[in-house]
């Protein structure tokens, strides 16, 4: 679904990404972990090019998103993103938040993008929240209707940036339950987290960023049961 | 104070000078909405140039433009600008009225850019990111979600920038303008009464700026509803 080529970033003289390789298929749940510094929020910026890669290439469904004469925005709507700081439009209300893409990007009637908001909200439980303004959730509901935010245009991959990172403890649980749910329907997913038993119990494939390469990678039991490399060794005796 | 409203009477109501006082005081308003009217929008042009052509190199000249335009206009005094108009560029106008409404609006529109552009950077960068992450254009992300928001950064110092500029046409008396501060001052050298005249103008200024800012708070008030 999502090839990545060669894919390297510079920041001025220092090197983010190199030269990294690797394909996401259909389905998987891909959980990027890695030390602070190591590329891995620069990675998933340069899935959906909100990071504009110094060279390589990012494959998308067939098209090439590196080329500048592709349509980027359209592509983008079928690539949902979460932030580590939810980015929800705090001048509109929740349900606001949820229509407002699908109306303006896809021609959707309001009936029908409000209809879509109200179920999606009632799935996770914030039904009741849909007329509130953001400033009134608390952090675990804002992220949870941020994910909302990003299903509402109906994406066929997610792309999820530390979206624990900026929760207080006690929610950090409500936000996952929601994302292994999406990972239960089927979702593809590309994670950047810290939750290192997320990635263990969900992930289908754990990619481990160091020094701007994916240093090692396999299924979840082999990364956290055998590492191999001294690196990843390191890194999650520190984590763990 | 009977012997005082008795003077007000003399001076304003029996030599009829409260018609011209009026007149001046149209002419202070004409000037100054006009000039907000060309303030907004030339301010609001020059700071999207300025926000789209920020890091673009082809529409780096724009954005010189924007600069220089921001740097003259900022560097030279309101009172000096309006001279330059009247006897450089607009040497022999009649429409002395149209002129000065185009110095001060133009005047205005430097600060008014500078305003506009530090209440769009002063929208979290993230929200940009997440419109343009749902496939929104950076135009339509910036009209349906920055914008928006920038407006209630921008609004109260727009608002300064009103008051001030209501208080600034008064020196379009220097060029002949017959303004507020201009007819007061006829009225003082025609009716002899020195006090009661500058008052007069005086009060009216005031009157107006408190009229506006309680405009500007009720504006706000509605500006800011989510954030209860």
């Amino acid at each position: 679904m999502i090839s990545v080529k060669k894919l390297t970033k510079k920041f001025d003289d220092l090197v983010v990404l190199n030269n990294i390789d690797t394909e996401i298929e259909q389905g998987e749940v891909i959980c990027i972990i890695g030390p602070s510094g190591s590329g891995k929020s620069t990675f998933l910026r340069c899935l959906n090019m909100l990071e504009t890669p110094t060279s390589g290439q990012i494959i998308f469904e067939g098209n090439n998103l590196t080329d500048p004469k592709v349509d980027l925005n359209l592509h983008r709507q079928r690539m949902g993103m979460v932030f580590q700081q939810f980015n929800l439009f705090p001048h509109m209300t929740v349900l606001d938040n949820l229509t407002c893409a699908p109306i303006m990007l896809k021609k959707e009637s309001r009936e029908k993008a409000e209809q879509r908001g109200i179920d999606l909200l009632k799935r996770i439980g914030l039904a009741d929240k849909a007329k509130a303004w953001p400033a009134q959730l608390s952090g675990g509901q804002k992220q949870r209707v941020a994910i909302v935010r990003a299903l509402c245009m109906e994406p066929d991959v997610m792309l999820f940036d530390e979206p624990t990172s900026a929760l207080d403890p006690e929610m950090v649980g409500e936000v996952l339950d929601v994302m292994k749910n999406l990972a239960k329907a089927g979702m593809t997913m590309v994670v950047v987290t810290h939750e290192m038993g997320f990635a263990r119990e969900v992930s289908s494939r754990v990619l481990f960023l160091a020094d701007g390469i994916i240093a090692e990678e396999g299924k979840p039991d082999q990364i956290f049961r055998e590492p191999k490399t001294d690196r990843l060794k390191g890194f999650l005796a520190k984590v763990l | 104070m009977s012997a005082w409203i008795a003077t007000l009477h003399q001076t304003f109501i029996e030599t009829g000078y409260w018609r011209q006082m009026l007149l001046g005081l149209q002419n202070t308003v004409y000037i100054t909405l006009g000039a907000l009217c060309i303030g907004v929008v030339v301010g609001a042009l020059l700071a999207i140039c300025k926000f789209f052509s920020e890091g673009n190199r082809a529409l780096r000249p724009l954005e010189l433009f924007c600069d220089l335009y921001t740097t003259i206009i900022r560097g030279i005094p309101m009172m000096v600008l309006l001279l330059v108009f009247f006897f450089v560029i607009f040497s022999g106008t009649r429409n002395k009225l149209g002129v000065c409404i185009l110095a001060f609006g133009l005047n205005s529109a430097a600060y008014v850019a500078e305003v506009i552009r530090s209440g769009i950077n002063a929208v979290d960068r993230g929200q940009m990111e997440a419109g343009r992450s749902l496939g929104m254009s950076k135009i339509q992300a910036m009209y349906k979600i920055v914008m928006p928001q920038a407006i209630r950064n921008i609004l109260p110092a727009i608002g300064n920038e009103l008051i001030t500029l209501v208080k600034e046409t008064s020196v379009a008396g220097y060029v002949g303008v017959m303004d507020l501060t201009k007819m007061g001052e006829r009225a003082k050298s025609i009716t002899f009464d020195a006090v009661n005249p500058l008052l007069v103008v005086a009060l009216t200024y005031l009157i107006i700026v408190l009229g506006l800012t309680r405009l500007l708070k009720m504006a706000e008030r509605r500006l800011n509803r989510d954030k209860r």
